[in-house]
């Protein structure tokens, strides 16, 4: 009977249930959609920030002072300590690896060039190579290889022509440096170290800009400028762009001061603190800094946006759950006359009350499940426009989103409800 | 007689107008706050990306051809020029950088960037300087140095630096470590007239380091304007932080504005849902209306003009809830007030209008009642 009853409802006026149905697929839409883009947002606002480069530094400790100007390193080659390249896989293996994206060696060795295309240049002039990685693949300890270099940690460098390829006798040149000189790509370098054997020729295969000093010297691969310098797998400075999550109070605590608890949480949390300190235990005799221009920003525009995000988000779903309830108390405040006729009939509150429910609940179900595939295919929609990158559906918010939907449904139709069930069926049936 | 009946009919059916009248408070109070942080947020959002330090930088074009000796010294005069741009809040120091023999024996290298001490402390605002750290722009004898510098040179706060360079010497009081993690921390800092005095180059600098507040397109302003103020000179965007920022204030724009659109066409729906049932509701009255010679036209003039009045109301509404909301926002995420705007309260009202009008379609339903059948009962 009461089967029947509920059968019936639906058949007979199904315009009322579309506009709760549509109403509580498009509210709970919104509230997926929202709420999936909050939670991802962080972390896709996070690797977004890569863009601005490196955020830690790694230096050999007890290193003498560099003489660095705009990113460039002017000491001669035999002052100051240096870091091996074998080292380097060990970056990948500590407990937030997933979270380095990448890291980039440097080596600057002064040297002297001269270029034979060039009149200006023929006679040799001082400048400065750089050794480094553009995209440099690392075999790792697990097998694998990892692709890294100044692409991920300097990716607002660009070149004219082509990066120098790996290993090769190829070099980029800082675009002041080649207009001073007129040097052209495909010109030919003959570099040689100040103070140290043979000399080499380079190929230019582009023209860089940085908007730094590299701008006035020459690029080229580590392993050329480690062979030019006599340091063979050796570097000076290394640029680690890492994943993090934005500090707070605890994670500004010193960690020697943390009861092994504290410490495990710190440890296991991606702060750039925690990081820094994990590549110091794979990295022994270096210091590791964060590079707080970089660093400080990101995490207070991150916590910022963040806060911002939520805010909105919370205010959106508050929005829709009220949009969605006063639907819902629209269509309940038709039923009256039904109420009155049931009652007429010898129907009991109970009964009235629990048919009207579970028509509502079937309802929030319903329209909670389809408004939830169609907010995370918003979500998805909205993730690859801002971001790029297709968010995930998170089945853990649809249990949330149906008992959202059941909450807003009920509290939406409880006032109407209640009204109609303790009214008096006379007045209704004569259409008072 | 239009007046009387449309009170009649806002204060005959209280409920329903609550319902449709919170739907729409809810949905101007969401969208109103957005519309005034979206004015505000990328000022806001910029002002958070000044921390990344200078966006524009002054330097001599590379001179095609012409041998080294020039090395790039720019004329401090232009930093009257820069000084027009200052209204616009642009924190602007020159910089002149030497490799300098510093310390006791044996000396080191050691650089020495010379500036103007109290803008290069706005223009880093990450340092973290311990020691005193007002400074002045005319001070001869003092300076500020790195935390590498100070540990490898054994110098600290309040020793003395001996800094050598060509046949000249300065003996400069340290009055503080800057503390910068980067390169920072390996240099000297000292007023710009020093370091000239070492170089025997009064009058020339490097670069000048400017940071200009305010979007992308602001930073483009100020240097088309510093541009065609020094055509001789290149005027650049620091390509690190300006790129970065460009994409990360429109990505969290788009975001925003996209929750707010989602909010209106909730809000759209609602009113739909409200305006439908009560259309069924008024079928009897308009029955009666037309039976008693009332043309559509005055029938539906009515039921809109109810309309209209609950969108204003709740546009109204909406917009002091908003701002409330916007003020609690701007305070609770950016730490300043939010001013509220009086250009949204308009902005709120048409929309909610719009939105209220859009969802009083179903009303057209209205127009096909035919009075008898109504009259009869049916």
């Amino acid at each position: 009977m009461f089967i029947r009853l509920l059968k019936e409802s639906f058949i007979r006026n199904p315009r009322r249930k579309l506009l709760t149905c549509i109403a509580l697929v498009l509210g709970m839409a919104v509230a997926t959609s929202t709420f999936t883009v909050a939670v991802d947002v962080s972390d896709q606002l996070a690797r977004e920030f890569r863009s601005f480069g490196a955020n830690l530094m790694v230096t050999p400790q007890g290193d003498t002072l560099p003489v660095e100007i705009g990113g460039v390193d002017y000491r001669p080659i035999t002052e100051g300590a240096y870091l091996s390249v074998s080292e380097l896989p060990k970056l990948k293996s500590i407990f937030w690896r997933h979270n380095i994206l990448g890291f980039t060696p440097f080596l600057d060795v002064p040297v002297s060039m001269a270029a034979s295309a060039s009149q200006a240049a023929a006679n040799g002039f001082p400048a400065v190579l750089i050794g480094t990685w553009y995209k440099h693949s690392l075999a790792l300890e697990d097998g694998t290889n990892f692709y890294t270099g100044a692409f991920s940690t300097s990716p607002w460098w660009k070149v004219r022509g082509q990066w120098f390829a790996e290993d090769s006798s190829q070099c980029v040149i800082g675009t002041s440096l080649a207009e001073k000189y007129g040097i052209n790509v495909g010109d030919e370098l003959d570099v040689s170290a100040q103070g140290a054997g043979a000399g080499k020729t380079l190929t230019v295969s582009g023209i860089v800009s940085t908007g730094e000093s590299q701008d006035e010297a020459v690029l080229c691969s580590l392993s050329v400028a480690q062979e030019l310098s006599g340091k063979t797998g050796q570097f000076r400075t290394l640029f680690v762009s890492a994943l993090t999550k934005p500090e707070d109070a605890f994670s500004r605590r010193d960690p020697n001061t943390m009861t092994p608890t504290e410490f495990d949480r710190w440890y296991c949390t991606p702060y750039i603190s925690s990081i820094s300190h994990q590549i110091q235990e794979v990295f022994p005799g270096t210091q590791v800094q964060p590079i707080r221009r970089i660093a400080d920003t990101e995490g207070r525009v991150l916590s910022h946006v963040g806060l911002l995000l939520w805010i909105v988000t919370i205010a959106a779903l508050i929005a829709a759950g009220l949009a969605v309830a006063a639907t819902s108390a629209t269509t309940a405040m038709e039923r009256r006359s039904e109420v009155g006729l049931m009652k007429a009939l010898g129907a009991t509150n109970f009964l009235v009350g629990g048919l009207f429910l579970s028509e509502q609940l079937f309802l929030a179900v319903v329209g909670g499940g389809v408004g939830f595939a169609l907010g995370a295919g918003l979500a998805r929609e909205l993730g690859e426009t801002v971001f790029g990158v297709s968010t995930s559906p998170r089945l853990l918010v649809l249990p949330i989103i149906l008992a959202a939907a059941a909450l807003i449904v009920v509290i939406g139709s409880w006032i109407p409800l209640y009204r109609a069930a303790h009214v008096s069926p006379a007045p209704i049936l004569r259409g008072e | 007689m239009f007046k009387r009946l449309l009170w009649h009919l806002l204060s005959g059916n209280r409920v329903r107008l609550t319902v449709a009248l919170l739907a729409l408070t809810s949905g101007g109070a969401v969208v109103s706050a957005l519309l005034n942080l979206e004015v505000d947020i990328n000022r806001r959002l910029a002002q958070e990306f000044r921390s990344l330090g200078a966006n524009l930088v002054i330097s001599a074009p590379s001179a095609t051809g012409s041998s080294a000796a020039s090395s790039g010294l720019i004329d401090a005069s232009v930093m009257q020029t820069v000084k027009q741009v200052e209204s616009f809040g642009v924190i602007a120091s020159p910089y002149l950088y030497l490799v300098a023999r510093a310390g006791r024996t044996p000396a080191r290298d050691v650089v020495v960037a010379g500036a103007w001490l109290d803008r290069v402390t706005q223009l880093s605002p990450w340092w973290k300087i311990s020691g005193n750290s007002s400074f002045s722009r005319t001070d001869l004898t003092h300076c500020l140095i790195g935390r590498n510098v100070s540990r490898n040179l054994q110098v600290i706060s309040g020793g003395t630096l001996t800094v050598r360079y060509g046949g000249h010497t300065a003996n400069l009081g340290v009055t503080g470590i800057i503390d910068a993690g980067g390169p920072e921390d390996n240099q000297v800092f000292a007023n710009l007239a020093v370091v000239q005095t070492l170089a025997a180059d009064r009058g020339k600098v490097q670069l000048i380091q400017l940071s200009v507040p305010g979007s992308p397109d602001d930073i483009r302003a100020v240097q088309a304007k510093l541009q065609s103020a020094i055509p001789n000179l290149s005027v650049k965007p620091v390509p690190q932080v300006t790129e970065a920022e460009g994409t990360l204030l429109h990505r969290i724009r788009f975001l925003i504005v996209s929750t707010g659109l989602l909010i209106l066409v909730l809000t759209t729906l609602c009113i739909l849902a409200t305006m439908a049932a009560l259309a069924m509701e008024r079928r009897k009255d308009v029955g009666l209306m037309k039976a008693l010679g009332g043309s559509m036209q005055k029938v539906l003039r009515i039921f809109l003009a109810e309309v209209g009045i609950m969108a204003f109301t709740g546009g109204i509404l909406g917009y002091a809830l908003g701002m409330v909301l916007s003020i609690w926002m701007g305070h609770r995420v950016f730490g300043t007030r939010i001013a509220p705007r009086w250009e949204v309260l308009p902005a709120t009202v048409i929309l909610m209008l719009l939105v209220a009008f859009a969802g009083a379609l179903p009303l057209r339903l209205l127009g096909n009642i035919r009075p008898a059948a109504i009259l009869r009962g049916e």
